[in-house]
C-alpha cells in the first residue's frame, strides 16, 4: 500500500482505536471522522469517491440532457422561438462541454476509482490524497463553468471553439473565459487521477495477477488513463492560448498579427480525438465485463480485446485531422488521414466480433445490465459504420458538420459510452450499494432509452444527408423540401424522441429511490460474477478485502467457485461466494493499514476556481488565491499521519514479496 | 421459402423502393445524394458503394447479435465451454475488414486528389466569407466576356458546364461554402486561400448554407449557385458590368436615393451613384463594419435574394416560378431579376425598419466595445416609413 498510516478493525480482528491526531505541522490535524458528512468531505476513501464522482456526474447528465431537450424542442418546428439565437448557441455549446467533460468523463472516472482497485485486489488508490483532489477539482470546474451562465451568458462558440470565432472581438461575453479556465481546472483533475491509477495498475495488482491475468475493464481503464496523461496536456496549451489571447492580449489566433486559425484545430483535435477513445473504452471495458458473466463464458479473444484496446490506444493518435476534412489541409494531408482513420476501424471491429462471439455458444441472461451491454453492440456498430463513411475524406465532405454528424457521434458516444455506462450501473449497483436495481424498472428504463435514442438520433442521419447543418439555431421551410425524407417531418421525430429519451432517464432515476427505499439486501453475488471485486462484501468494507487474494487464473473468483471435471468437461461448483467470504474473514489479515482522511485535497481544489475568477475579474484576487495554492501545497507535504512511528516500519520480507506482481 | 411468401416480399420491397424513390425525387434542396455536378457526381460515385457496404456490415452484425439472443437464451442448459477464444478465427476477422478497408481506401485516395486538382480550371470566382453573407468576386477573365471585375453577393452566377474554381478566403472568422448539389464543402479561413471545384450539368438554382459555425447567425447564413445557360450567362455578366443609372427627376425613387445617399451609402456601394455634387458617392464599409465590407447593391434586383440569401427578394409565388422553373427556362426567368409586381416589399421593409430584428447581429450601438464601435451586421437605422417608401422605390431601380 502507499499510505498506510491508519489502522481499522475487522470482525474477527482485535480492535484498536484510531490514533488520535497530536501533531499539526500542516495547520491542521488530521482529520479521522468515519461517519457523518465530515467522512464524506475530508475522505480519501476510493469507494466513497467513486461515488461522489457518480452522483456529481449524474447531475451534469440531468443538467445537460434538459439542454438537449430545450435543443430539440427549438428545433421541433421551423423557425423555433423557445430560444434566441445567441442562448441556442450557448446552450448546443454547453450540452456537449457538459455530457463531455462533466458527465462522460467523470461517470468514467467514478467507475474507475471505485472498481480498479477492488478488481486488482488492491485496498485503495496509490495517492488516495491525490484521489480525493481530483474529485474536488472536477465537481469546482463543472460549478465553475456553469457560473458563466448567471455572469453574462455562458460560453457560445460550440464544445470545439474554433478560433478565431472564440476570441474576444467575436465573443465578448465572459463565457469563453469560464469555459476555458473551468476546463482547466477539469484538466488537472484528469492529469492526477490519470497518474493515480496508472500508478495503482501498474503497481498494486494483487500477488499472481499479471497484466494478462487483468480484467479487461482495468485493462481499458488503463489505456484510457495513458490517453488522458498524454491529451490532457495538447488542450491544456490550446486553452492557456485561448486565454492569454482573451484576458492578457495575446495575438496566439489573430489573422491580422500573422496567426493561422488552423493552429487552435490542430491543438483541439489532437486532444479531441483520443477524448473520443477516453469517452467510449471505459464502457467498452463494462461491457466486457458484463456480456462474460451473463454468457457464463470468459470474455472471447481476451488478448484480441485487450490489444485490440491498446491499438485504439495508438492509433488514436493519428486520426485527429479527421474532423478536418473541409478545413483546406491539402490533398496529402486529407488522403493520409483518410487512410489512418480507415485503419482505426479494424481494432474496433475486433470488439464488437469479440463481444459477438462472446455471445455465440453461450448461456445468456438477459438482465438490464445485458440488455444495455447487447444494445451497446448494435448501436455503437450503427455508430462505427457511419464512422467509416466519413473516414472517406470525400464523402466526409458532403456530411461533415451536417446532422449526419450528429447523428454518428450520438450512436457511438450515446449509444456507446452512455448505454455503457447504464449495463454498469445495473451491474454495480449491488456491490457498491448492497441493494440490487429493480430489474422489470430497468428493462424499461432500456426499451425507453433504446426507442427513444433511436428516434432521436437515427433520423438525424437523414437530415444530414439531406444537407441539414448542425449548429443552426433555426431551420426554415424554404430549404426542409418535400416527400418522405423533408427536413420537417424528421425533426419533428426527433424532437419526440428526446422525450422519450428523457422518460427512459427518468425511469432511471425512479429506479434508484425505490432501490434506496427499499429494505431488500442483495446477495453476496447476485449474477454469478467472475471478477475479483465480488470476493468481498457488498458493499465492501474501507479496506476492501479482509485477505488480499492471491490470483492464479483470469476470472480468478469463477475459478474459485467453478472446477473442471477432468472426465467429462464439465464444469461443477465447488464453492459458493459465501463459503469463499467466509474463508477470507476466518483467515484475515491481523493488522491493516489504511489511508487517514485529509482536508488538505478540498482546500488545495477550492483555491483554483478563485485563481479562475481572478483571472477574469481582478488579477490580486489570483494572486491572493495562488497564495492560498501554495500554501496549501505545504500545508499537504507537511500533513502529519494519525498511525504510531512503528507502523511505517518497512513490511516484513514475506509481505515484501506479495507486493509487486510480475508484469506478465 | 414457398412462392407465395417470395411474391409477398418482391411486392412489399417493390412498393418500399417506389416509395422510396418518389420521396427522394422532390426532397430538399440541399440533399447531398442528388448530384447535379461532375464533382459532386465523384463524391456520389465513391460514397454509395461505402454506404452499401457498411449497411450489409451493419445487418450482418444485428442479424448475428440478435441470433444469438434467440439461440442461446438459458435455458438451463450446461455451463458452455470456458474457451478464450479461437486465434485463426481472430486473425481472419481481423484481417477481413482490413482488406475491405484497403479497397476503399485505394478509391478513396483517387478521389481525394481528383478533387483538388486545379489544372483544368476555365473560370475563377474570389469567394469571401464575413458575418453572415458572401460576396463574390469577379477577376476580369476576358474570355468570358467579364472586361471588368463583377462584384456581387448572396448568389453566385457560373456559366453551365464550366469548371468553376472559387478561391475563398473570409474576413473575420470561419466560414464554409457548401452547395451539396454541386460539390463538398471547404472552409473559408481568415488568412488563407482554399480552393473549392465547382460546375453544374444543367441550369439551375442550387441552394447552399454556411457549415462553419460562424456565430449568432450562422443559421442565417445562406447561399445559392445560380448555373446559368453560356448565352444567358453573358446577358447576366453584360448586365452587371453596367452602372445604375440615377432614377428620373422628381420620382418617388429620386427621393430615395437621396436618403441612399445620406444612410446607407455609408456601408453599400452602388456603382455610378453621384453624390450631389457630382462626385462618385463611395462607400466606406471599412470604418463602420467589423469585417470592412458590405454587399454591393448596384443589381440587388438582378439576384432573388437578399440579406446573405437568408430571405426572399422575391414574393412566394414568383419565387415558386423561379425556383421550380425546368431547367431550359430558369435561366430566363431568373435573368427578368425582380420585377415591381414581384418584389417581396413585406420582408424588404421589415429589414429596413429593424434588420437586427429580422436576423441576429451585433449591430446595438451600446454594445460594440470589443470591436471599438464597428458593427458585425446591419444596424437598426431608425428610417422613417416615408424613407422606406423612398428607399424600396429607388431599390426597385437597381435592376
Amino acid at each position: 500500500m502507499a499510505i498506510i498510516e491508519r489502522p481499522v478493525t475487522t470482525q474477527g480482528v482485535e480492535i484498536a482505536p484510531p490514533a488520535t491526531p497530536s501533531r499539526a505541522q500542516g495547520g491542521f490535524k488530521r482529520p479521522v471522522s468515519t461517519t457523518g458528512w465530515k467522512s464524506w468531505l475530508f475522505t480519501v476513501d476510493h469507494k466513497k469517491l467513486g461515488i461522489m464522482y457518480g452522483v456529481m456526474a449524474m447531475f451534469f447528465f440531468i443538467l445537460g440532457g434538459l439542454e438537449a431537450v430545450l435543443i430539440r424542442l427549438q428545433l421541433a418546428a421551423p423557425n423555433g422561438k423557445v430560444l434566441s439565437a445567441s442562448v441556442y448557441n450557448q446552450m448546443f455549446t454547453m450540452h456537449a462541454t457538459t455530457m463531455v467533460f462533466l458527465f462522460v468523463m467523470p461517470m468514467a472516472a467514478a467507475f474507475a476509482n471505485y472498481f480498479i482497485p477492488l478488481q486488482i485486489g488492491a485496498r485503495d488508490v496509490a495517492f488516495p490524497r491525490m484521489n480525493a483532489f481530483g474529485f474536488w477539482c472536477i465537481l469546482g470546474a463543472g460549478i465553475f463553468i456553469n457560473l458563466s451562465w448567471f455572469f453574462g451568458g455562458a460560453a457560445d462558440g460550440g464544445w470545439f471553439m474554433y478560433a478565431p470565432n472564440s476570441g474576444p472581438i467575436f465573443s465578448p461575453s465572459h463565457g469563453v473565459d469560464f469555459w476555458a479556465l473551468g476546463l482547466q481546472i477539469a484538466g488537472i483533475a484528469s492529469l492526477t487521477g490519470a497518474i493515480n491509477l496508472i500508478v495503482t495498475v501498474l503497481n498494486m495488482r494483487a500477488p499472481g495477477m499479471s497484466l494478462m491475468k487483468m480484467p479487461v475493464f482495468t485493462w481499458l481503464q488503463l489505456v484510457v488513463q495513458f490517453l488522458l496523461l498524454f491529451a490532457v496536456p495538447v488542450i491544456t496549451v490550446a486553452l492557456f492560448l485561448l486565454s492569454f489571447q482573451r484576458n492578457f492580449g495575446a495575438t496566439f489566433f489573430d489573422v491580422s498579427a500573422g496567426a493561422d486559425p488552423l493552429l487552435w484545430q490542430h491543438l483541439f483535435w489532437i486532444f479531441g480525438h483520443p477524448e473520443v477513445y477516453i469517452l467510449v473504452l471505459p464502457s467498452f471495458g463494462i461491457i466486457s465485463e458484463v456480456l462474460p458473466v451473463f454468457s457464463k463464458k470468459p470474455l472471447f479473444g481476451y488478448p484480441f480485446v485487450v490489444f485490440s484496446g491498446a491499438a485504439i490506444g495508438f492509433v488514436g493518435w493519428g486520426v485527429w485531422a479527421h474532423h478536418m476534412f473541409a478545413s483546406g489541409l491539402g490533398p496529402v494531408s486529407v488522403a493520409v488521414f483518410s487512410i489512418s482513420t480507415m485503419a482505426i476501424a479494424i481494432p474496433t471491429g475486433v470488439k464488437i466480433v469479440n463481444w459477438t462471439l462472446t455471445l455465440w455458444g453461450g448461456k445468456l441472461r438477459f438482465t438490464a445490465a445485458m440488455h444495455f451491454a447487447i444494445g451497446l453492440i448494435v448501436l455503437f456498430t450503427i455508430g462505427g459504420l457511419s464512422g467509416v463513411t466519413h473516414s472517406v475524406a470525400p464523402s466526409d465532405t458532403q456530411q461533415t458538420d451536417t446532422y449526419y454528424i450528429v447523428a454518428h457521434f450520438h450512436y457511438v458516444l450515446f449509444g456507446g459510452a452512455v448505454f455503457g455506462l447504464f449495463s454498469g450501473f445495473y451491474y454495480w449497483w449491488p456491490k457498491v450499494f448492497g441493494k440490487t436495481l429493480n430489474e422489470k424498472l430497468g428493462k424499461a428504463n432500456f426499451w425507453f432509452m433504446v426507442i427513444g435514442m433511436n428516434m432521436t438520433f437515427g433520423p438525424m442521419h437523414i437530415l444530414g444527408l439531406q444537407g441539414q447543418p448542425r449548429r443552426m439555431y433555426q431551420w426554415t421551410e424554404a430549404r426542409a423540401g418535400e416527400g418522405f425524407f423533408n427536413l420537417a417531418f424528421w425533426n419533428q421525430i426527433a424532437s419526440i424522441g428526446s422525450l422519450i429519451l428523457t422518460l427512459g432517464i427518468f425511469l432511471f432515476i425512479v429506479n434508484v429511490i425505490k432501490t434506496a427505499r427499499s429494505k431488500e439486501r442483495a446477495p453476496l453475488d447476485p449474477w454469478d460474477a467472475r471478477t475479483l471485486e465480488w470476493m468481498t462484501s457488498s458493499p465492501p468494507k474501507e479496506h476492501n478485502f479482509d485477505v488480499i487474494p492471491t490470483v492464479h487464473h483470469l476470472d480468478e473468483f469463477f475459478h474459485r467457485k467453478y472446477e473442471q471435471d477432468p472426465v467429462t468437461h464439465e464444469y461443477k461448483q465447488i464453492a459458493t461466494a459465501e463459503e469463499i467470504m467466509a474463508d477470507q474473514e476466518a483467515h484475515a489479515d491481523k493488522h491493516i493499514h489504511m489511508p487517514s482522511p485529509s482536508y488538505w485535497p478540498i482546500v488545495l481544489a477550492a483555491t483554483l476556481p478563485v485563481i479562475m475568477i481572478g483571472v477574469i475579474y481582478s488579477i490580486p484576487v489570483a494572486i491572493v488565491g495562488g497564495i492560498f495554492l501554495v500554501l496549501a501545497m505545504f500545508g499537504w507535504a507537511l500533513e502529519p499521519s494519525t498511525a504510531p512511528e512503528t507502523d511505517f516500519d518497512p513490511p516484513a520480507s514475506e509481505e515484501s514479496t506479495k507486493e509487486l506482481s510480475p508484469l506478465v | 421459402m414457398s412462392t407465395k411468401i417470395r411474391r409477398i416480399v418482391a411486392g412489399v420491397s417493390g412498393l418500399a423502393a417506389t416509395a422510396f424513390l418518389a420521396g427522394c425525387a422532390k426532397d430538399a434542396p440541399q440533399d447531398t445524394w442528388q448530384p447535379k455536378g461532375t464533382n459532386a457526381k465523384t463524391i456520389d460515385d465513391l460514397q454509395q458503394p461505402v454506404f452499401a457496404i457498411a449497411g450489409v456490415i451493419g445487418v450482418i452484425v444485428t442479424c448475428a447479435v440478435v441470433y444469438c439472443i434467440i439461440k442461446f437464451r438459458d435455458r438451463g442448459q450446461a455451463m458452455p465451454e470456458q474457451t478464450h477464444g479461437k486465434p485463426a478465427l481472430e486473425i481472419g476477422m481481423t484481417i477481413l475488414p482490413a482488406l475491405i478497408l484497403a479497397g476503399v481506401g485505394v478509391f478513396t485516395f483517387r478521389t481525394v486528389f481528383d478533387l483538388s486538382k486545379t489544372s483544368d480550371t476555365q473560370m475563377v470566382v474570389n469567394v469571401t466569407g464575413q458575418q453572415w453573407w458572401w460576396e463574390y468576386d469577379y477577376p476580369a477573365q476576358p474570355e468570358l466576356g467579364i472586361t471588368q471585375p463583377i462584384i456581387t453577393s448572396g448568389q453566385m452566377i457560373i456559366p453551365v458546364g464550366t469548371k468553376v474554381l472559387l478561391r475563398e478566403t473570409s474576413r473575420d472568422v470561419i466560414h464554409s461554402y457548401w452547395i451539396p448539389a454541386l460539390n463538398g464543402k471547404r472552409d473559408a479561413v481568415p488568412g488563407r486561400v482554399h480552393t473549392l471545384r465547382l460546375d453544374a450539368d444543367e441550369p439551375g438554382i442550387y441552394a447552399g448554407q454556411c457549415t462553419e459555425f460562424c456565430g449568432l447567425s450562422h443559421a442565417n447564413m445562406r447561399m445559392e449557385t445560380v448555373a446559368l445557360s453560356k448565352e444567358d450567362f453573358a446577358a447576366w455578366v453584360a448586365n452587371q458590368l453596367t452602372n445604375a443609372k440615377s432614377p428620373a427627376e422628381k420620382t418617388l425613387a429620386k427621393e430615395g436615393e437621396g436618403v441612399f445617399l445620406n444612410q446607407c451609402v455609408r456601408c453599400h456601394q452602388v456603382n455610378g451613384l453621384k453624390k450631389a455634387d457630382g462626385t462618385p458617392a463611395i462607400a466606406a464599409p471599412d470604418e463602420n463594419v467589423w469585417a470592412g465590407a458590405a454587399p454591393n447593391l448596384t443589381h440587388l434586383m438582378s439576384r432573388n435574394t437578399f440579406a446573405g440569401a437568408a430571405f426572399d427578394l422575391l414574393s412566394q409565388k414568383c419565387r415558386a416560378d423561379v425556383w421550380g422553373a425546368s431547367s431550359e427556362t430558369v435561366g430566363k426567368k431568373y435573368l427578368a431579376g425582380v420585377t415591381e409586381e414581384c418584389l417581396n416589399q413585406t420582408d424588404l421593409r421589415r429589414w429596413l425598419r429593424n434588420a437586427p430584428a429580422m436576423k441576429p447581429m451585433y449591430a446595438d450601438p451600446a454594445k460594440l466595445t470589443s470591436t471599438n464601435g464597428k458593427y458585425r451586421g446591419m444596424p437598426n437605422l431608425g428610417l422613417t416609413e416615408d424613407d422606406i417608401d423612398k428607399l424600396v422605390a429607388y431599390l426597385s431601380t437597381l435592376k
